[in-house]
């Protein structure tokens, strides 16, 4: 007994302001929200149990739901690779043996910085509008840029522009990577007349693999959980034609502008599954591709 | 070619041939950074455009906003500046305190509780912790809208609604995974001998958290440091629904004020104190992010 | 500059914090006041809350037994935090509400009528019948309204003369309005057409199924339609007509402004085009964001058909269900609308007073927008029609759905038939749902 708790207790010390969190603030409100996702609740009266028909509903009945799926698997398959290739593109750039590098640094930040705030919303609007920045340079080059906002097959390409423009925080983050890899391992590629690209698959990616498998779980669920931009852009609703009904801005309308709370609750418990499902595979798939110092020896 | 490369040279001594070698290199080496720049300073552009359009906004007359799409202003106004500090009942000193101290508190919330749980999923071994970590994980998953109501609800019975508890408490409980997740994953690269040599020097789990892991992970907390700085002063929801009174809104809320539908709008005020807003992250992010490559530098950790 | 009553707080935490503001909302508010707290939430804009603090202060002034807090918010925010105060049961006591979305909380129970409050704590006897029957619901009253509010047609003055044709700005026709904006894109510079296209715009709809005779499109249950497809499909080839002859932008473009309520992307503001469709408050909220001088016009008539724009009230202020004190909260209310000090500070920022003598007396002090608004609303009596049945629950969403669909139309992706039948069968979906 005494060798079990000396071995355990040190771990539920430091976890214990986890645990206190987890349990008096997150698990009330996680378990009443899977509760309501098997009832009827407008927020006003008392919530009525009705079994599955919210998932029946879901399921077999409500095209938005389908929709929304869609728009959000699409954002996460564009969006989620090319943040990740940019952020690291820019952080390779950015490592060393560079002149006013924290000035670069600060400057490929600010966009992540104002975030998504209106003032967004209003310079995406003026940015990809007809007459727009982008489409004038675009006919620089003799291209009638379409109609970003308003037609629906561009649209979505607007938000993952955003998305890949805020790079901000991926791109921190592999900048701490790219400088906890050793300078020697390198220069001994150096004298083994190693390429650039060879140096790049040999040494930083494997390396760079923990970093990497970090970002690639966060900005997936990040991307799956999307909502404030594409709720500024769109005014709230995912126009044109539902081509940005992202899941969380369906769920929320649902929840907070039709009083559908049970019914968003599902799509709730819905998201966290799909969420669930690939953060498993990929914590599975990591065992191939991610090796951290600690479990080495 | 008419010096032809001492490599190709027979008669080359070995120290014209370094000499060569070391000149091609430095050659493709000041290649390679003029690319580099030109693709940075590209890409800078394209990244500073906002700001730069966002400060012209904040210097144009409201008229001149939405019908002109020229970056320019045809004059420089600095009035919105003055009016949109007082445009509101309360002024812009109260918000940017109200924010700076519940930034300050839940980041230092955030960076203590977060390391702490994260070094006891990284680096101890106890019963049910692959339970604990999956769970950790499936708090991040979830939609913080459908919480949201029954956590108020929570808060309301605590009678902590119209006060800063339900935004600065939690961070002290480490209830944003995201930074816990972060954290695993730096501690996990630091090498295990340093944990087994204190171990066997007689060093407690404490003592080995506070002596080692932490000074050899100041990149990790600046890091997070960094990012719960920006998510936490642009934060609004919550600040939005638990916050009653004018007088405790933050700056994020107190922009939403500016505009309406149905009367008149101050865009012109708002920009300029969405520009005022930004410098306090961005302050904190210049001298952050030296910690991110001093902190590796000074550990000499490789 | 108002002043706003500080909450008084008790509370060790608070003495710690030692900064004094900070500490007061780290702390725990304090009980025991003799005085009963009465909470206003509103949705506001910088003016708007400047007046309703001042208002607050002149009533706690006068009433030193109640002590009335204000709480503002922007319009979205507003309703979120409305949403979790219904859930939580801690709605302030008085809240603003709007003549749209009203049936669907009193359906909810989320208001308390006022009837007990009549002739009590509540004056009754000078508001004016519509008014009174606007504020009604269920055949209760639950609301007062400090103003009106009617919509309206706002275009740029220098674009319509430039282009050399007339009309009248009560009495025009929807023929008219094509005539107009047809010489307006001919007369303008290269991508500025003559108006904005209502047919995503189900405002818009509304008043043309008015103007056709279906004054009520609920039907009493709220369940269906008075109306079916070929009014919707009429309407949307009206405009296709003007469309079709150049008066507005093409119809990919116009697609991505439907349901958009922001005023900054609207065509008079941006200056793609000169006519937009807007509401008389909005008027002068326009105009602060342009250059050029605007014009208010009534929503254009139908050419034989009956009148369709109505008045109605701008806002109201309501007793929440979770009210504290409903005696304290109702005596509030009343002096919102009756205090003579407090509407002369309110002014018109809610609304035009119903009263003309009232809008007189507040016209020196105007500004060239508001003088706009206040003539305009002068000039349409007596063509306006009567006000409609408040909407069933559900009608938020169905306007939203509206808004989603027609878009088809400007896209010209389905044929109008498929479009029609596709939002009838969704809309009545939402109905049976709702």
């Amino acid at each position: 007994m005494r060798k079990f708790l000396a071995k355990n207790a040190p771990g539920y010390i430091f976890l214990t302001p986890w645990l206190i969190g987890f349990f008096v603030l997150a698990i009330g409100p996680i378990l009443i929200s899977f509760y309501l996702s098997f009832t009827k609740y407008d927020i006003a009266s008392p919530p009525k149990f009705t079994g599955l028909d919210n998932f029946d509903y879901m399921l077999f009945w409500d095209d938005r739901f389908w929709q929304s799926l869609k728009v959000t698997f699409a954002f996460v398959f564009l969006s989620v690779p090319g943040t990740l290739i940019f952020a690291l593109a820019v952080a390779m750039a950015l490592d060393k043996g560079i002149r006013a590098i924290g000035i670069y640094r600060a400057l490929f930040y600010l966009p992540s910085i104002l975030g998504g705030s209106i003032a967004v919303a209003i310079l995406w609007r003026q940015l990809f509008s007809n007459n727009g920045v982008v489409n004038s340079f675009l006919a620089l080059f003799g291209i009638q840029g379409p109609y970003w906002l308003s037609d629906p097959n561009y649209s979505l390409y607007t938000l993952v522009v955003l998305a890949i423009w805020q790079f901000g925080s991926p791109m921190l983050i592999f900048l701490a990577g790219l400088r906890a890899i050793p300078t020697e391992l390198y220069e001994a590629a150096e004298i083994d007349a190693a390429g650039p690209v060879r140096k790049f698959f040999s040494i930083t990616l494997p390396l760079l693999a923990p970093v990497m498998f970090f970002n690639l779980v966060l900005q997936m669920i990040e991307a799956f959980k999307t909502f404030n931009s594409a709720f500024i852009i769109s005014d709230g609703r995912g126009n044109p034609l539902d081509s940005l009904l992202f899941f969380t801005l369906y769920l929320y309308n649902e929840a907070f502008s039709y009083f559908r709370m049970g019914y968003a609750s599902a799509l709730a418990w819905v998201l966290l599954l799909i969420i669930a499902a690939f953060t498993a595979v990929a914590f599975a798939s990591s065992r191939y591709w991610v090796h951290y110092e600690s479990d080495r020896g | 070619m008419a010096d032809a490369l001492p490599l190709q040279n027979p008669n080359a001594t070995t120290a014209e041939i370094a000499q060569s070698l070391r000149d091609i290199r430095e050659r493709k080496k000041r290649r390679a950074n003029l690319l580099r720049h030109l693709f940075l300073i590209i890409c800078s552009f394209v990244m500073v455009y906002p700001l730069l359009w966002l400060l012209a906004s904040s210097l144009k007359p409201d008229a001149e906003i939405f019908g002109n799409l020229s970056l320019w202003p045809t004059n420089f106004d600095w009035a919105n500046y003055s009016e949109g500090w007082n445009a509101l009942v309360v002024s812009f000193t109260q918000f940017f305190w109200n924010s700076t101290l519940i930034t300050v508190l839940a980041v230092i919330g955030n960076v203590i509780s977060a390391s702490f749980t994260a070094y006891a999923f990284a680096r101890l071994e106890f019963a049910g912790k692959n339970f604990w970590f999956a769970l950790m994980m499936m708090t991040l998953m979830i939609p913080y809208h459908i919480v949201l109501i029954p956590q108020y609800i929570l808060f309301l019975k605590m009678g902590w609604v119209d006060t800063y508890l339900p935004l600065i408490v939690p961070r002290f409980l480490a209830t944003d995974a995201f930074f816990i997740f972060l954290m695993v994953q730096f501690f996990r690269q630091l090498p295990r001998e340093l944990d087994e040599a204190a171990m066997i020097d007689g060093c407690s789990p404490f003592k080995i958290y506070w002596a080692i892991i932490l000074p050899l992970s100041v990149p990790a907390m600046a890091t997070a440091a960094i990012f719960s700085f920006i998510g936490i002063w642009q934060d609004f929801l919550p600040p939005l629904v638990y916050l009653n009174d004018v007088k405790d809104y933050t700056v994020p809320l107190a922009l939403r004020m500016f505009s309406s539908q149905d009367s008149v709008s101050l865009y012109g005020p708002m920009f300029a104190m969405s520009v005022l807003s930004i410098i306090p992250i961005f302050f904190f992010f210049v001298v952050f992010q030296r910690l991110i490559v001093q902190g590796i530098a000074m550990s000499g950790l490789k | 500059m108002s002043k706003i009553k500080r909450r008084t707080f008790m509370s060790r935490a608070a003495a710690a914090a030692g900064a004094s503001v900070a500490a007061s909302s780290l702390g725990l508010p304090a009980f025991g006041q003799d005085k009963v707290r009465i909470r206003h939430g509103w949705w506001g804009n910088p003016e708007r809350d400047r007046r309703t603090f001042e208002v607050i202060d002149i009533f706690n002034g006068k009433h030193p037994d109640i002590e009335v807090v204000g709480e503002t918010l922007g319009f979205n925010d507003y309703f979120t935090r409305l949403a979790t105060q219904i859930a939580g049961g801690n709605m302030p006591d008085c809240i603003q509400q709007g003549y749209g979305v009203m049936q669907e909380y009193v359906d909810r129970g989320t208001m308390i009528p006022l009837t007990d409050y009549i002739g009590k704590t509540i004056q009754i006897d000078d508001i004016d019948e519509s008014g009174l029957s606007a504020g009604t619901f269920n055949g209760e009253l639950y609301g007062l309204t400090i103003g009106a509010n009617t919509m309206a047609t706002v275009f740029n003055k220098r674009l319509v003369e430039a282009s050399g044709e007339t009309f009248d700005t009560v009495t025009w026709t929807y023929d008219d309005l094509k005539r107009v904006a047809v010489a307006i894109t001919k007369s303008s510079p290269d991508g500025v057409y003559g108006t904005d296209d209502s047919t995503a715009d189900w405002g818009a709809f509304g008043v043309f199924a008015g103007q056709s005779g279906y004054a009520i499109q609920y039907t009493e249950d709220g369940k269906d339609f008075t109306f079916d497809t070929p009014l919707i499909i009429e309407f949307w080839n009206m405009w296709k007509d003007i469309r079709d002859a150049g008066g507005t932008p093409p119809g990919a473009d116009s697609a991505g402004l439907a349901g958009q309520a922001d005023l900054t992307v609207q065509g008079v503001v941006t200056g793609q085009t000169a006519i937009t469709y807007a509401w008389s408050n909005q008027i002068v909220g326009i105009q602060g964001l342009m250059q050029d001088t605007v014009g208010a016009a009534m929503r254009p008539h139908l050419a034989g058909g009956q009148p369709g724009q109505s008045v109605q009230p701008s806002q109201f202020i309501c007793l929440s269900r979770d009210t504290v004190d409903p005696e304290a909260a109702t005596t509030y209310m009343n002096a919102f609308v009756h205090d003579p000090d407090m509407t002369a500070v309110l002014g018109m920022e809610r609304g035009i007073p119903e009263v003309s003598a009232v809008r007189q007396m507040l016209a020196p002090t105007m500004s060239a927008a508001e003088a706009t608004t206040v003539e305009y609303f002068d000039s349409i009596q007596g063509h306006v029609a009567p006000l409609a049945p408040p909407n069933p629950a559900g009608a938020r969403e169905i306007e939203e759905a509206f808004e989603r669909i027609a878009v088809n139309i400007l896209l010209d992706r389905q044929s109008m038939e498929d479009t029609a039948n596709e939002f009838m069968r969704e809309a009545r979906g939402i109905l049976r749902r709702a």
